[in-house]
């Protein structure tokens, strides 16, 4: 049953893939006897043909995740987008520190030892990443904001 | 013979210059440390690791010897855990818990671990012997290869790739064609039309490679992890003084040496890696033994076996990758995307063109066997502390270092969702008993399948007889055939001498 929802779900994907490859893409000129449409016109087929097969012999039934471990991924999910959305705004200190913690805690650690992990990692990660390495991660924009002041105040000062 | 030679000598003075010594040292030491680690395998060590090794800016074959000495370190550091805990880094990893783990449980550890490491060297090194000697002769032979051999050569990748990967032949052949869908997204290179990009302009040039192998391996594994997750800690066998004996030794020779020449020919079946190999030099070894009976229960040929086939299988696999361009497995798929970010172009002309990468790399695996035999002998304790951290700090730790890697490169965070969404893509594929290896084999050779076909139908003026107008063409499609039907052939004879009135399993 879930190998055909998600057999479906492909399909459809595949379909509007397969509707643009022998529509919407097209060379203005071209002399090759293949063109860029040609290649994904081949290859929709082979899935679609491919996609019918699973959705007319299935053979995984069940997903075998139970409630509480779907809450626990979908937890984990949120957390990597959240951590995604502010690793600029916040910095990489600041945005692992607080997913490091918050991941950590979640999957059992206790509350201060999550803490020393996800400080840990974060100080330690960007001294290791930055300084020694030369990685560019990003410092965030509050300590860009802070730098721009302590160096306007410079300025006004000399 | 003397081009083989004055390779090897280009390579040792690559790899034998003091900052690449210290690379393969490096790389063999974290590589181990990963492949200990329970749940990572090679392929994901790798995926994790590359956008870093990227973002340092080291030439191409110092990044190139550090990736692949992590990957045959990860290789050798699975049979640690498969050993001590009973989980499996990987696929590859699986037959060695069958008579790893049962010696350990007889309180045989220090026995088992150090067989182990002797039969991954043994393995590892002969598989580094033959890739040498071969190597050169096939590039030379694949340079004569037209673009419609090429075409042909990549249904024989797929066909090999279908058969022996995975459970569903029609899933792996989904998994591929997927890879390859999402490779023709972006500009077409011959016309410049772009395709699929519905004018985001992130992803005009193409998915970055890197983010397809971080979300698909990287990603996916952490979510497998946090779906599998185990409260408390696992319980670590305890490591003893036991060492490896002569009579072992003696005892295991002949199976080493058959499961390394079994895993180096697998191996460089393209398509197909490490797990298939130990799987065949196992059934291999347990059907020939006269003591059959007692694999599965702490047999050591039954661990040598499969460790020196994981290992030769890793060496094999570079060579279809370093003499033809295709990747011999998952993880060798992701170093030819190493390659190909670094401007090279792996294939026939590697050799020629770029020998310091491809003999480089090929030395570097001697000195990295020689490392790793004597790391693991007496580090092994250190390796297997290791195997006690607990996974709420495992799994943080990942997401970090992909989140590091994938943010070095371009500094988009417009990838990091990116990833997070395509590591959601690969756990859903790997939940339907997808494998993730063709996705990602598709992907790497999606442009490469293309412009072969277009080049050969260009020549032809639109003839598709030009794909079998060639002897090598009809020999590799016969061949893909024959890999495709065999398995199905053999599996069919077996079920009729099981049904047959002759039942030889008395003794299991």
């Amino acid at each position: 049953m879930v190998d055909r929802i998600f057999a479906g779900v492909l399909l459809i994907v595949t379909l509007a893939y397969t509707v643009i490859a022998f529509t919407a893409i097209r060379a203005p000129f071209q002399y090759d006897p293949l063109g860029p449409e040609s290649w994904p016109q081949i290859l929709s087929v082979v899935a679609i043909l491919c996609l019918l097969f699973i959705l007319w012999k299935p053979d995984a039934s069940e997903l075998g995740v139970s409630k509480q471990t779907w809450f626990r991924l979908a937890a984990t999910v949120i957390l990597l987008g959240a951590y995604a959305e502010l690793y600029e705004p916040l910095g990489f200190i600041l945005s692992t520190l607080l997913f490091g913690t918050a991941l950590c805690a979640m999957l059992g650690g206790s509350i201060l030892k999550s803490l020393i992990f996800g400080f840990a990692t974060s100080v330690a990660g960007f001294l290791l990443c930055v300084t020694l390495l030369g990685l560019n991660l990003p410092e965030g924009e509050l300590v860009e904001y802070l730098h721009k002041q302590a160096s306007g105040l410079e300025e006004g000062v000399s | 013979m003397d081009a083989v030679l004055t390779g090897l000598a280009t390579g040792f003075s690559v790899a034998l210059d003091p900052f690449n010594l210290f690379l393969v040292l490096a790389g063999c030491f974290a590589g181990t440390l990963i492949g200990a680690l329970p749940g990572l395998g090679p392929i994901n060590g790798v995926a994790i690791l590359l956008p870093i090794a990227y973002g340092l800016g080291f030439g191409p074959e110092s990044a190139l010897i550090l990736l692949a000495g992590i990957y045959y370190g990860a290789e050798y550091g699975g049979r640690i855990s498969s050993i001590l805990l009973n989980v499996p880094g990987d696929a590859s990893a699986v037959m060695t818990t069958l008579d790893g783990n049962p010696m350990a449980r007889n309180g045989e550890a220090g026995r088992a671990l150090s067989l182990s490491a002797i039969a991954s060297f043994v393995g590892g090194t002969f598989a580094v012997v033959l890739l040498s000697l071969f190597a050169p002769t096939l590039a030379t032979f694949a340079v004569t290869f037209s673009p419609a051999d090429y075409v042909a050569l990549m249904v024989f990748a797929f066909a090999s790739l279908a058969s022996l990967v995975g459970k569903n032949v029609v899933k792996t052949l989904l998994g591929a064609t997927i890879g390859l869908m999402l490779a023709t997204i972006g500009i077409d290179a011959n016309t410049g039309v772009p395709r699929y990009t519905f004018g985001i302009p992130d992803i005009l040039a193409g998915i970055d490679f890197l983010i397809v192998v971080v979300g698909l391996f990287g990603m996916a594994e952490l979510l497998t992890l946090v779906e599998q997750q185990v409260s408390g800690k696992l319980k670590s066998l305890p490591l003893d003084n036991s060492f490896v004996r002569m009579a072992d030794l003696a005892k295991c020779k002949w199976t080493i040496v058959r499961s390394s020449i079994i895993g180096f020919f697998i191996g460089v079946l393209p398509g197909t890696g490490a797990s298939v190999a130990s799987a065949v030099a196992y059934g291999t070894e347990k059907r020939i033994a006269d003591d059959g009976s007692t694999f599965g229960t702490g047999n050591p040929r039954g661990l040598a076996a499969p460790e020196s086939a994981n290992n030769a299988a890793a060496g094999g696999a570079m060579v279809p990758m370093l003499t033809l361009g295709i990747p011999g497995s998952g993880t060798t798929a992701i170093l030819l995307g190493a390659l190909l970010m670094f401007n090279i172009q792996p294939g026939p002309m590697l050799f020629s063109q770029n020998p310091e990468v491809a003999w480089g790399l090929i030395a570097s695996m001697y000195i990295g066997n020689v490392a790793l035999l004597i790391i693991n002998l007496p580090l092994v304790g250190i390796f297997a502390r290791m195997l006690t951290i607990p996974q709420h700090y495992l799994t943080p730790l990942i997401a970090i270092l992909a989140f590091i890697g994938i943010y070095t490169i371009v500094g988009n965070p417009f990838d990091l969702l990116l990833i997070t969404l395509l590591g959601i893509f690969g756990w859903f594929l790997r939940k339907m008993d997808f494998s993730l290896a063709p996705v990602i084999l598709g992907f790497v050779l999606g442009s490469l399948f293309e412009n072969n076909l277009r080049r050969a139908l260009s020549i032809s003026g639109g003839d598709w007889t030009i794909l079998v107008a060639d002897y090598k063409s009809i020999v590799l499609y016969a061949l893909s055939v024959l890999v495709v039907l065999a398995p199905i052939w053999l599996a069919r004879r077996a079920r009729r001498m099981a049904a047959g009135p002759v039942s030889s399993s008395k003794g299991i």
